[in-house]
């Protein structure tokens, strides 16, 4: 017969800490990479090189990321999107008072963000495709200058030889 | 009688592998998706001018700098520069480099005007370039014509 015998002195009873920090690494992981992704609705697009360029984190700032993507077949063909939604930037936008201005459905989601007040002024991070003409470019510029934005950050893409 | 124990054979403890291998995992997940997203992303920052109705007015009183961008081939692959409206610099951004950075050797304070004037079919890579050229030459007030 088994003899069950029995500790003597009473054992310590400690947390197993391996899972805990397998969970808390998860956890880590998975809120770096959402906050990431919330944070900018970024596109694919291939971003013109800078060296001047600075690295600044944006998450201190109140942003909005305007992407500008090449067409598939032409340059002239670009698509304006904004937290994955296309936007059409080519209709007139009339103002509360009746007066019209340019930027359509983008300067109406600008100046509606711009509105809510007390929270602090608003950047527009541009992400445009090397290849798109300045026109398409422009017309996103002449948007956010009519919603009254005043921060233009133009993301670009640091060169290897000036990466540290 | 009594058992001493002696005869025990000796057991060997080693640590549990499965949460270590699971933890190195982890880590090198980690370790592999940082540099990632450790952006290789910057900004180059201005601000834009307000919107002053169908008349703004004109900063002709400051003698700003005029950087005009002419787009060249077709679908504006190429491009021309021409500085001041007279000295044509062709796609050399190095030399407009050389030359803003001339004017500030020259005295012109950073805070002079710089106008980065394109045309509309110039591609979007060439406008940043002569936007870099301008922050490598230390100018802070770095604004584009945009045609209405």
């Amino acid at each position: 017969m088994a003899r069950v015998t029995k500790a003597k002195g009473g054992g310590d009873v400690g947390f197993n800490m391996t899972p805990m920090i397998d969970i808390i690494f998860n956890l880590v992981i998975f809120f770096m990479l959402i906050s990431q992704f919330q944070q900018l609705e970024i596109e694919d697009v291939v971003l013109p090189e800078a060296e001047a360029a600075k690295v600044m984190d944006y998450s201190e700032y109140r942003n909005i990321v305007i992407n500008i993507i090449k067409g598939k077949t032409s340059s002239l063909d670009a698509v304006v999107k904004v937290m994955g939604r296309e936007m059409n930037v080519l209709e007139p936008y009339t103002r509360p008072d009746g007066s019209q201005t340019v930027g359509g459905e983008l300067t109406a989601l600008l100046v509606s963000m711009t509105s809510q007040e007390g929270r602090g002024q608003l950047n527009v991070i541009l992400r445009a495709d090397a290849d798109v003409p300045y026109e398409d470019v422009a017309r996103v510029m002449l948007a956010a200058g009519a919603a009254g934005i005043e921060g233009w950050w133009i993301t670009t893409k640091i060169p290897e030889s000036e990466q540290k | 009688m009594r058992n001493t124990g002696r005869t025990r054979k000796e057991v060997k403890i080693q640590p549990p592998m499965t949460p270590m291998i699971d933890c190195i995992f982890q880590l090198l997940i980690f370790f592999m998706l940082m540099p990632t997203f450790q952006s290789r992303e910057g900004y180059l920052t201005t601000n834009l001018p307000r919107d002053q109705g169908p008349n703004p007015t004109t900063q002709k009183d400051m003698e700003r700098i005029k950087v005009e961008l002419l787009d060249e081939g077709n679908e504006g692959q190429g491009v021309s520069i021409v500085l001041n409206g007279t000295q044509s610099l062709g796609d050399n951004f190095e030399g407009l480099r050389a030359a803003l950075e001339g004017y500030r050797a020259q005295g012109l304070q950073p805070s002079h005007p710089v106008l980065i004037s394109p045309t509309m079919a110039v591609r979007h890579k060439f406008v940043v370039r002569a936007f870099d050229a301008a922050v490598t030459a230390r100018f802070t007030s770095i604004h584009f014509a945009v045609p209405r």
